[in-house]
């Protein structure tokens, strides 16, 4: 006997039936959803993934602003922003790319990433967009890390960052006797070592594994007067002036926090802000931080060029040239160049560089003439430390391009990314092993990675 | 004639029902097998695969270098290095998290108070992500704001803070510790679920013979708990070899490389240098040591067949 089922109000039905129906029914909606459900997806239009390391707070307030305006002028194009970090990135995009998952606009990686990425045929040009933005707009040279080719660009700066500003503590050079900031770097340990004691540090300075040490390393191998490659590209770290560079980052560990041996860019920033050192290595975001998270030092700090070996040595900026650029293979590449475009529409652009006042500078001269964005409290309070930051970073260099001479490096990401000068840097200070045998190893790593 | 189609057709039945039966078997394990072949033959067959080119790892693209990357890898110190890592690590670990986990059950087999609420807490740090539980023990060891070293300072143990994660050996010994910490409420779920099937006559009877409490935990508890300790040792031992986040996220693999597993050395391989088919290889050699203790269980799980 086959059990029945009572429908409210209908006939009886067996069970079977009524599964027949059930079954029909999801069979139809099914159906009928897929046309549907396509047609949804085409009114939905397209949706774009923004990735970048940069995203404080205030500058994901900016970025979901300008996502907003650039949503409202182009309805059916939806934006989303999905956070990285300086040390993840290469990881990120070597996954993306590997999977053919890639984002459809990157911001804010170094300049030498995006000239490494464009080398290996992973990058749209950029030139269109740039003509988008208007190439008028822009300071002198501006793009010039990113011209592969007359006329051929692989991204733009989104800004231009003095990575290594050496930042002071005024109040404790003054306990401490010191008269004027320290030019070369017998002046500053020596400064260090008098303004260390009662909880206070030197400096924050990384000794961990990561990017953050190869980039102190570069600002101290730089300014030793060496270089890591010729200009023609040869490795040259065996020189005088690497052994120099080691020899005077180890002799600054005594003077830098105990933990320091893993610290990267956030403990540095924090070092300072916080008032457990007396010096600081770091960009413009200095100035932000300190002013919400420890005003009562918030006029007692300033910042320069980082001290080299000596006044015959010339003090330069390591600039990371935060970029705009396309990966290949993104699906949606007319919609991703309009909104790399339009991340330079003023409201925007000046909301996202007041994010973070000073950390990210102007490369539109347009922008950095505009009142809006100098009357920003931050701007208007420390003018002497941003028009110093602005002019070292515009002339600056990194490890992608040392020198006007250089040619550029598009291995650098992936020497970065090795964690080889990171290492040298942790051999040398932490395990006190041999300078010349540290720099002979690290060299053969970087014949290696040149190579490959 | 008939008669013979007429066997024929008797023989035909059963033959019928019987590759019935066989087709119904296949066609109800076949989705066992696709999963199977989709999640392990085929990774495993693609690592192989892999580790015989020279690949750059965003672009999928390299040359064909045979058994080099095998060549290279026994040949480098960073394998073998790493190995020796990963078993002083795996070691350390497991060791802890055996003796406060077998400890902290046998605390939790007696009648205390609040009981219940001690084996439910006592699960929190198996729970909590890995993420979280680092950043906190981050901020513990911090050298200048942390509670560990702020506690040492203020008890004038230590005159100055001491680096627990960037110095060597309180890179490794910090990173063992948490280690247990995290994983010891394994080994007290599942050897307290064991010690309450333990039959009381065996501790009376072994109490009436004169035995302690040493006597009874060494004659009767540990003989009882050698078949769950066995599969505890087993599981951890290989969960433990592989394990990737917690290390990564504490050291990074530093100082230099004194930390550096080879899960680690793997990642590196793969998404630092962008070496993917050296990855493969190390990972490969990774395997082949996980299988060891897999043949040394087995070997040891059938001696102990026989000897029964």
């Amino acid at each position: 006997m086959t059990k029945k089922s009572t429908l409210s109000g209908g006939a009886p039905v067996s069970r079977r039936q009524a599964l027949r129906t059930i079954g029909a029914a999801g069979a139809l909606t099914a159906a009928a959803s897929l046309p549907f459900s396509r047609g949804a997806r085409a009114q939905a239009g397209v949706t774009l993934r923004w990735w970048s390391p940069q995203s404080s707070p205030a500058q994901l307030a900016a970025y979901k602003f300008q996502i907003a305006a650039f949503e409202a002028k182009n309805p059916g194009v939806k934006v989303n922003f999905e956070p990285t970090s300086d040390e993840g990135y290469p990881a990120q995009m070597a996954a993306a790319y590997a999977s053919g998952q890639v984002p459809d606009v990157v911001t804010h990686i170094p300049s030498f990433a995006v000239a490494s990425y464009f080398d290996k045929g992973l990058v749209e040009p950029f030139d269109d967009v740039i003509k988008m933005i208007g190439p008028e707009k822009y300071y002198p040279d501006a793009n010039k890390t990113y011209e592969v080719k007359p006329g051929t660009f692989t991204g733009t700066g989104i800004g231009n960052t003095a990575a290594d500003n050496f930042w002071v503590r005024k109040d404790l050079m003054e306990k401490a006797g010191i008269s004027a900031i320290p030019r070369t770097w017998d002046e500053m340990r020596a400064a260090l070592q008098k303004m260390q004691g009662g909880g206070i540090y030197g400096a924050p300075l990384p000794y961990g594994r990561n990017s953050a040490t190869a980039f102190v390393l570069t600002t101290l191998v730089h300014g030793a007067g060496g270089q890591f490659f010729t200009p023609d590209l040869q490795v040259a770290l065996a020189s005088p002036e690497t052994e120099h560079a080691l020899e005077f980052y180890k002799s600054l560990r005594e003077l830098c926090p105990p933990g320091a041996t893993s610290y990267s860019w956030g403990e540095m920033i924090t070092g300072f802000v916080s008032g457990a050192c007396a010096t600081g290595y770091y960009a413009g975001r200095v100035l932000v931080n300190v002013n919400n998270q420890n005003a009562a030092i918030a006029d007692k700090i300033t910042c320069t060029l980082y001290p080299t070996i000596s006044k015959d040595v010339p003090q330069k900026s390591v600039n990371d040239f935060p970029s705009v650029f396309i990966p290949k293979g993104t699906k949606n590449l007319d919609a991703a160049k309009k909104f790399a475009a339009f991340l330079f529409d003023p409201e925007g652009y000046i909301k996202q560089l007041l994010a973070a006042p000073g950390h990210v500078l102007p490369v539109l001269k347009t922008i950095g003439e505009n009142p809006t964005y100098l009357a920003d409290p931050i701007i208007k309070k420390y003018p002497k430390e941003v028009e110093l930051m602005t002019v070292s970073a515009a002339a600056g260099y990194n490890l992608g391009f040392e020198s006007a001479k250089h040619k550029p490096n598009t291995k650098s990401v992936d020497i970065i990314s090795s964690e080889a000068l990171s290492e040298m840097g942790q051999r040398v200070a932490l395990n006190n092993e041999s300078i010349k045998t540290v720099i002979g190893d690290t060299a053969k790593k970087l014949e290696a990675i040149m190579k490959g | 004639m008939t008669s013979a189609v007429l066997g024929g057709a008797a023989s035909v039945r059963p033959y019928s029902l019987q590759r019935h039966y066989a087709l119904l078997g296949m066609l109800l394990i076949a989705p066992t097998i696709l999963i199977f072949c989709a999640v392990i033959v085929y990774p495993l067959v693609t690592a192989i695969y892999l580790s015989l080119f020279s690949i750059y790892t965003p672009t999928l693209q390299g040359n064909w270098v045979g058994l080099a990357n095998f060549r290279d890898m026994l040949g480098s110190g960073q394998f073998w290095g790493a190995l020796w890592t990963n078993i002083v690590w795996t070691v350390g670990t497991l060791s802890l998290q055996l003796v406060f986990g077998i400890g902290t059950a046998l605390l939790l087999n007696q009648n205390i108070w609040f009981r219940s609420l001690a084996r439910s807490l006592i699960l929190f740090p198996y729970f909590v992500s890995t993420v979280v539980a680092v950043l906190v023990w981050r901020w513990m060891f911090n050298d200048v704001y942390g509670i560990l070293n702020h506690t040492l300072l203020a008890a004038h143990i230590v005159d100055m803070p001491i680096d627990w994660l960037g110095h060597m050996p309180n890179a490794m010994v910090s990173i063992i510790v948490i280690g247990a910490w995290k994983y010891f409420p394994f080994v007290v779920i599942a050897v307290l679920a064991r010690l309450q099937t333990i039959p009381p006559q065996l501790y009376e009877a072994a109490t009436i013979d004169g035995a302690g409490v040493w006597g009874r935990f060494w004659d009767v508890t540990l003989p009882q708990l050698r078949d769950v300790l066995v599969v505890i040792v087993l599981l951890r031992t290989i969960w433990d070899f592989k394990e990737f986040d917690l290390i990564y996220l504490l050291t990074g693999g530093g100082p230099v490389t004194s930390t550096q597993t080879l899960p680690i050395l793997v990642y590196k391989q793969a998404f630092g240098l962008n070496a993917m088919g050296t990855a493969s290889t190390y990972a490969i050699g990774m395997l082949l040591v996980l299988l060891s203790f897999m043949v040394l269980y087995l070997a040891r799980v059938g001696r102990g067949k026989e000897s029964a």
